[in-house]
């Protein structure tokens, strides 16, 4: 849940996104559920409410109520916060979100990511430079 | 609190982990510093526990629609009915055990036909003391068919009639009569076959004493 509410900056809709995860674990549980298999289960799910626009809407104006990001990872010297995120869930497809959220949310390294993802590291390290670029893309949009 | 990592700062999963399982490379990157060592704080501090679910009253057992149960029941119906139309026993024929199919010579229907005192009757069915009977049999105009006529009652079978081969028609008389005597009902049987041989077939019909 810890993991949500860093993502989504609202505990109550962590609350939900977990307890959704749950009641959909709970009738097929097995012992291979672990907290890495979690972690990704969460992220899914909050990128699935990310992307949903009433959702976005609602989060971005709540952001101000979260606890901010403590932010050891920066993305282009910026700590990606929910506004950041919830642009990002509009341009990049569900691989490259999923590296963004292991990267700079999750505070993973690329080795981490790679395990974490069953890919391989410099496949991680494409959709990094591209999550970059599309930062990039962002400001250059923002300053024009 | 200093966001800046000393060095590379050990993820959110890794510190969830070492939260429960102590790590000591986690523990060696923690003594050193102080942005992760604050993210661990943070998580121990934090001890959620997910407010639990509130208790939902169980649902009043609905009333079914008559559709719910009416469809199943009618499919169940049709079911039913394809069921009986494939599965049924086929008739031989609309006759009964009177018809024999006997290959070579194609279908045959046996009758019997009764004179008492003068009169005669045709597929009579019932005797008395002192009837004569003959045997007739249909089958395909162009076959021919070898003919034994068996009579059948409880104490055993008797051939009152030779055997015969006669080219078929509508009711052919197999030459010959004979009598049926006793208190008990007679089976008037023809065993059929095709003079170029093969497997022969039984045709009968019950005759019963008044």
């Amino acid at each position: 849940m810890r993991k949500a509410q860093r993502l989504l900056r609202n505990r109550d809709d962590a609350v939900d996104i977990v307890h959704a995860l749950f009641v959909d674990l709970i009738p097929k549980w097995s012992p291979d559920v672990d907290l890495p298999y979690l972690y990704r289960a969460v992220t899914n799910r909050c990128l699935n409410a990310l992307r949903d626009h009433a959702t976005r809407a609602r989060l971005l104006a709540q952001q101000g109520d979260a606890a901010a990001p403590l932010g050891r990872v920066r993305l282009e010297d910026e700590v990606v916060g929910s506004a950041l995120i919830a642009t990002l869930a509009q341009r990049l497809d569900e691989g490259h979100f999923e590296v963004l959220i292991a990267r700079f949310v999750d505070d993973m390294t690329q080795d981490e990511i790679a395990v974490q993802l069953g890919l391989s590291r410099k496949t991680i390290g494409k959709r990094l430079d591209r999550i970059r670029d599309e930062v990039v893309a962002l400001r250059a949009e923002a300053a024009s | 609190m200093s966001a800046t990592c000393v060095d590379t700062p050990i993820s959110w999963l890794r510190l969830e982990q070492h939260a429960i399982v102590r790590d000591p490379d986690v523990d060696a990157h923690l003594a050193t510093c102080e942005a992760c060592r604050a993210c661990l704080d943070a998580i121990r501090a934090d001890g959620i526990v997910l407010p639990a679910l509130p208790a939902l009253p169980a649902p009043a057992p609905k009333k079914r629609a008559w559709w719910t149960w009416a469809a199943p029941a009618l499919a169940l119906a049709g079911a039913a009915a394809i069921a009986i139309v494939v599965l049924r026993p086929r008739p031989r024929d609309e006759h009964g055990e009177d018809v024999a199919r006997v290959k070579g010579v194609g279908e045959v229907i046996v009758d019997v036909v009764r004179e008492r005192g003068g009169a005669i009757a045709e597929s009579a069915r019932t005797f008395r003391p002192g009837d004569r009977w003959k045997v007739v049999v249909t089958c395909p105009p162009d076959a021919r068919a070898s003919l034994e006529v068996e009579v059948h009652d409880p104490h055993g079978i008797d051939r009152p009639l030779p055997p015969a081969q006669l080219p078929c028609g509508n009711r052919v008389v197999v030459p010959g009569a004979f009598e049926i005597t006793g208190r008990d009902p007679n089976r008037v049987c023809v065993r059929v076959a095709s003079p170029a041989g093969g497997a022969d077939g039984v045709a009968c019909v019950t005759v019963s004493p008044e």
